[in-house]
């Protein structure tokens, strides 16, 4: 393996794939931390772009916009609460807090820190184990996807804290738009008032920005003063302690997240949300979760960089996409004539082991890019109101449309938005 | 609704009252195609020269109303692709998504240029299934045939393990009320009716199967190896892999002759079981278009199709070539139409 490993490097090392590797991380970090502006919309434009590419090359480069993505993802969520990526939701919960108390720049290391440290892991996981973790992933069944999906809603509701009731109402209420749409089991359509653009369902990110980004603009503007959170840029330096505090979080919810990822059911979103809610568990300050708890920004960042790589295990050794975005980079591998598949492993090994190691290589292009670049995007919060405030409507907007190009969502997110604040 | 008032009430097919019935014989249709091409009378762009030839005088637009990725969008974005290298089109072509609906979005928004010979879109089963579920204000006969250009076929897979040697060894495994079968769509959509018709030909209950629902086939595959279900539907070109790697074994196929790709793979049809199902994909553009237009369209289609380039890009992309002119795609479509509402009836779903 390790042969391979080292075969893998030398085609992530050719002066041309470590250009696309770079353009890959640079172009997904960008668009992480546009609020709105996804991976899966990111890589659905690139695709005519990656068109009459090397496919390995192409492969790398899309799969460096979505973990790119992922990890920019989380600068948006801590200083505008506005989840650039679905991934990053869970992420907003302690890092916008952390960045109202001024501590935005620790929030930001935190997030980098632990997202390296988590797709590390996940890369690790996908050399060591992927062959094996088929197996794994294919004997999850219908029954096991339920238990998974009851233990989630059930943590979630949890995450409400003391107040059980109104935890249970949100629950419901998020389960009840899931419902909107033509049921896949049954052909029955639920709650589409015979609109044909409810048929498909919600997007879940045009929900997540209605109800966070859109509603803290709402917010923003009904309080004195200027900017959403202040307290200026403060020194990204972690100490000693507090170190100490985000390793066991970022190690155990990059594992979670891995494992998450691989199950061709549940990517990125799901993993950071089941890690959210397990750290508050274990957390001896549990209840300061939601208050700027360091672990709640290190746990879901590292749950869902592991996952983010987690979730090409079903896409290359099965064919099958665990989630959205995989699913578009399926769709683009089709294009270029690669099939991905149980042969994949063997019929192009140069591809499998070059996305790996473009993965290694990509991983520490991010964290080199970013760190640098946090104190900069730190100004975001200096920025006055005037100007804030409708940046991140028109991103909202934007990223909302480029979704599906439809108006109709347009109109879903003003009342997601309302429905809150 | 939203609908825009046919501008030829007369043109059998095209007035804003549908019948769900199957109704037109392949005869009909073919002879509804003429009438609707000769009564269009304003021409939407384009230039018709004195011979009566046509030819485009804009960027040609195709629709593939779907996201980025899936199969509709590879057949657009490899025709146009192709169009423009091999030099067959000299005006571009830009590919569109119209996603959402399962089609419904996309085929409104083609079903709002009536008469414009710049719009086409891509198409397949989905254009006459969702229309019968009752899903989309559109259907086949609201859009001029192009052309059919390919197809693929489906085949009904087991795990390599599995006690099942012939599809009639599943059709008695559904007799004894004890198989659950998965496809990669809805109920009542392409794999689900390919299951059923089937089973039906092979003189089983049809509506005793248990049809598994999955979220594409690749999930329908993984649910099959990890024995969640008994087997599973899913096209040819899709099952490549698992098939080629060994890890499932295909009972039947539905083409009327084996594949090239595995020739090993008997066909329902060498099991005695009469039964044949085609994922046909084709070209279609809105209705009213004159003839020379659609002349000219499937032209360039059948000529695309002679490429080399095309031959290269099908066969990797697992299509047969299956090119039908205008008149022949209608009828085509017109006696698809009635099999899947026959097959519809038997599961009880229509």
């Amino acid at each position: 393996m390790l042969d391979q490993l080292v075969q893998g490097f030398a085609v992530a090392m050719t002066p041309q794939n470590l250009l696309f590797v770079f353009i890959g991380v640079l172009a997904g970090t960008i668009i992480g931390i546009l609020p709105g502006l996804g991976p899966m919309s990111a890589i659905a434009l690139m695709i005519p772009i990656a068109y009459g590419m090397d496919p390995t090359s192409a492969i790398i480069m899309l799969a460096g916009v979505y973990y790119g993505a992922i990890f920019g993802g989380s600068t948006s969520s801590i200083l505008l609460n506005a989840p650039g990526v679905a991934g990053t939701v869970a992420t907003s919960f302690d890092g916008y807090p952390m960045a109202r108390q001024g501590k935005a720049g620790k929030a930001l290391a935190i997030a980098a820190l632990s997202s390296f440290t988590g797709g590390t892991i996940g890369v690790v996981g996908l050399m060591l184990i992927a062959p094996g973790l088929a197996s794994f992933a294919v004997s999850f069944g219908p029954t096991e996807y339920f238990a998974l999906m009851v233990l989630g809603l059930t943590a979630v509701v949890s995450l409400a804290g003391r107040n059980l009731v109104k935890g249970l109402v949100s629950a419901v209420f998020g389960v009840m738009i899931a419902l909107v749409g033509i049921d896949s089991q049954t052909a029955i359509t639920r709650f589409t008032f015979d609109l044909p653009e409810l048929y498909e369902g919600v997007e879940f990110l045009i929900v997540a920005l209605g109800v966070f980004a859109l509603a803290e603009v709402l917010v923003m503007l009904n309080r004195r003063g200027q900017g959403g959170a202040r307290g200026g840029v403060t020194s990204l330096r972690l100490s000693r302690r507090e170190m100490a505090l985000i390793t066991p979080p970022t190690l155990r919810s990059g594992v979670l997240g891995f494992f998450i990822g691989v199950l061709p059911g549940a990517g990125a979103t799901v993993a950071s949300f089941l890690s959210y809610s397990m750290e508050k568990r274990i957390a001896k300050d549990g209840d300061t979760f939601g208050r700027g708890n360091l672990k709640g920004v290190a746990g879901p960042e590292s749950a869902n960089n592991a996952a983010a790589v987690g979730s090409f295990v079903p896409l290359m050794t099965l064919g099958v996409p665990g989630s959205g975005t995989t699913a578009i980079l399926l769709g683009a591998l089709l294009v270029l004539g690669v099939q991905p598949g149980p042969l994949m492993l063997a019929e192009r090994p140069e591809m499998f082991w070059g996305l790996v190691a473009s993965m290694y290589i990509g991983s520490a292009v991010l964290l080199v890019l970013n760190l640098p670049l946090i104190p900069v995007f730190a100004k975001v919060l200096n920025t006055p109101k005037a100007v804030l405030v409708p940046l991140v409507v028109v991103f909202c907007v934007v990223g909302v449309y480029g979704l599906s190009f439809s108006v109709f969502d347009l109109g879903l997110l003003a009342p997601s938005a309302w429905s809150v604040s | 609704m939203r609908r825009i008032t046919s501008l030829f009430p007369s043109t059998p097919g095209h007035g804003p009252t549908r019948s769900r019935a199957p109704r037109l014989t392949a005869a009909a249709a073919a002879a509804a195609v003429l009438p609707l091409a000769l009564s269009a009378c304003g021409s939407d762009g384009g230039t018709t020269s004195s011979d009566g030839t046509w030819a485009p005088d804009r960027p040609i637009e195709i629709t593939a109303p779907a996201a980025t990725g899936g199969g509709w969008d590879t057949l657009a974005r490899t025709s146009a692709r192709l169009l423009e290298s091999e030099g067959l089109v000299e005006q571009s072509i830009q590919v569109v998504n119209k996603p959402g609906a399962g089609g419904a979005i996309g085929w409104a928004y083609v079903a709002g240029h009536e008469a414009d010979p710049h719009k086409l879109f891509v198409t397949s089963p989905p254009i006459l299934l969702v229309p019968m579920a009752g899903d989309s204000e559109y259907d086949h006969d609201d859009f001029t045939p192009i052309a059919r250009l390919a197809t693929d076929y489906m085949v009904y897979l087991v795990p390599a393990d599995s006690e099942m040697e012939t599809f009639q060894d599943l059709v008695d495994m559904v007799g004894e009320g004890g198989a659950n079968i998965g496809g990669g769509s809805g109920p009542g959509s392409m794999d689900h009716v390919a299951l059923a018709g089937a089973v039906d030909a092979a003189g089983g209950d049809a509506a005793a199967a248990s049809y598994v629902p999955f979220d594409g086939g690749g999930e329908a595959m993984t649910a099959l190896l990890g024995g969640h279900v008994d087997s599973a539907v899913v096209g040819v070109s899709e099952a490549a892999g698992m098939l080629a790697a060994g890890e499932l074994r295909a009972l039947g196929v539905s083409s009327p002759e084996t594949v090239e790709a595995f020739p090993e793979i008997p066909t329902l049809l060498e099991q005695d079981i009469d039964f044949t199902f085609d994922i046909w994909r084709g070209v279609m553009a809105p209705a009213g278009l004159e003839e020379a237009q659609v002349a000219y369209y499937e032209d360039l289609f059948a000529d695309l199709m002679e490429t080399q380039a095309w031959q290269e890009e099908s066969v990797s992309l697992g299509w047969t070539d299956a090119y039908q002119n205008s008149e022949d795609f209608g009828a085509f479509l017109d006696e698809q139409r009635t099999a899947y509402t026959e097959i519809l009836t038997e599961v009880g779903l229509q």
